[in-house]
């Protein structure tokens, strides 16, 4: 739908069905419709927030921003991983269903642990690495890190990276293999790689270039259609196989 | 610290860029060569629209058992087949069937096998 065409004008009725699931109560997830008034400009995380506060107040879900950069509020939207802040009622019609992201175990209905991915992240050392032996506030520190517009764009788009983990819920072959490092984590392995302040891309390379590393993806492409951010991550990780097959060779000869 | 280390340094992934990089050579050569190929040897050739004498026996054997025919059968037979054996072994772990241990071992061993074989008539016929 276009812009010009969207209007908070008409109120319509539209049909929601949530995955719920309380292990207090119940021991299996259901699931439970809702009917809520919507316009144009309802998002799903706007009908989540109409349901807890004036339908249902046992309804948990994360959210913080509203605007696409806390990557909190992520769900599955008819099967496709979505944030809710960035999905808006008016693009469905028919049946919403809306389930907890794919891949992660669910501690409360929409809410999932996601310790895995963030140990995938912390494995790859997502931060500048520095070997420069010169200590802070030493007189012979070196003048700040200067970097080129080229430098920059080099690494630019993968740094769009807001951890809401869709990538993670899209991806085949994470779900088969939660060990695997996932299109994020190896993304930003990659992002940091291509940083001219970086020097740890060694350190990297040895997480990378295991079977659970860059290996284990088939590049399905799937993660790169549900980024919200377009970061590309399929890309990432191919341009991860390639630098992972340099480390190997140089290795090789270097013995 | 040190223990980690090795832990990741043992899970190195030694062989994976070697099947990477056949599997990359491989598509490149499937998506290349062996469209020309088949146009050539299973379109053109027996609809008659080749000269008859274009690939008479004794010009396709001067053609294949010589360098540039130990080549060819290396781009369009040996390649595809290591591509074909990485996408097999991938799709059986998707589908979750055997184990990828085993499947690295038959399908590359196969694609090695057939590859063996099918340079060996090159070399054989280049001998002879």
């Amino acid at each position: 739908m276009s812009t010009d065409q969207i209007t908070t004008k008409q109120i319509t009725t539209k049909h929601i069905s949530v995955k719920r699931y309380l292990p207090d109560s119940s021991a299996e997830p259901y699931w439970q419709a809702y009917d809520l008034p919507v316009d144009d400009s309802t998002s799903l995380l706007d009908a989540l927030n109409h349901i807890k506060e004036e339908l249902d107040s046992t309804l948990s879900y994360r959210w913080s921003c509203r605007m696409a950069i806390c990557g909190s509020c992520g769900v599955m939207v008819n099967g496709i991983p979505k944030l809710g802040c960035k999905t808006f009622l008016r693009d469905y019609e028919g049946e919403i269903r809306i389930e907890p992201l794919s891949h992660f175990p669910v501690q409360r209905d929409l809410v999932v642990d996601m310790e895995i991915f963030l140990e995938h992240l912390a494995a790859v050392k997502p931060y500048l690495i520095d070997d420069n032996p010169v200590k802070p506030y030493d007189p012979q520190a070196p003048e700040t890190y200067q970097q080129s517009p080229e430098q920059l764009a080099r690494y630019k788009q993968f740094a769009n990276c807001i951890n809401c983990g869709l990538c993670y819920s899209a991806c085949p072959q994470f779900g088969l293999n939660p060990e695997f490092l996932g299109p994020a984590a190896l993304t930003l392995a990659h992002r940091y790689n291509l940083d001219s302040r970086d020097h740890g891309k060694k350190q990297r390379m040895a997480e990378l270039n295991r079977h659970d590393g860059v290996w284990s993806c088939t590049f399905v492409g799937f993660c790169s259609k549900v980024c919200p951010k377009h970061v590309d991550p399929a890309a990432a990780v191919n341009q991860g196989k390639v630098e992972a097959a340099k480390h190997t060779l140089i290795a090789l000869f270097k013995g | 610290m040190s223990i980690s280390k090795h832990a990741t340094q043992h899970k190195q992934a030694f062989d994976e860029p070697l099947w990477w990089g056949l599997f990359s050579a491989g598509g490149i050569c499937f998506a290349v060569f062996l469209p020309a190929v088949i146009l050539f040897i299973a379109v053109l050739l027996p609809l008659g629209l080749l000269p008859a004498e274009a690939l008479s026996y004794e010009r396709a054997s001067t053609l294949l058992f010589s360098v540039p025919g130990f080549l060819f059968v290396g781009a369009v037979v040996c390649l595809p087949l290591f591509h074909a054996a990485h996408r097999l072994r991938h799709g059986m772990f998707d589908i979750s069937v055997g184990n990828d241990a085993l499947n690295k071992k038959l399908m590359y061993g196969g694609a090695a096998l057939l590859s063996i074989v099918a340079l060996g008539i090159v070399v054989t016929g280049f001998l002879r």
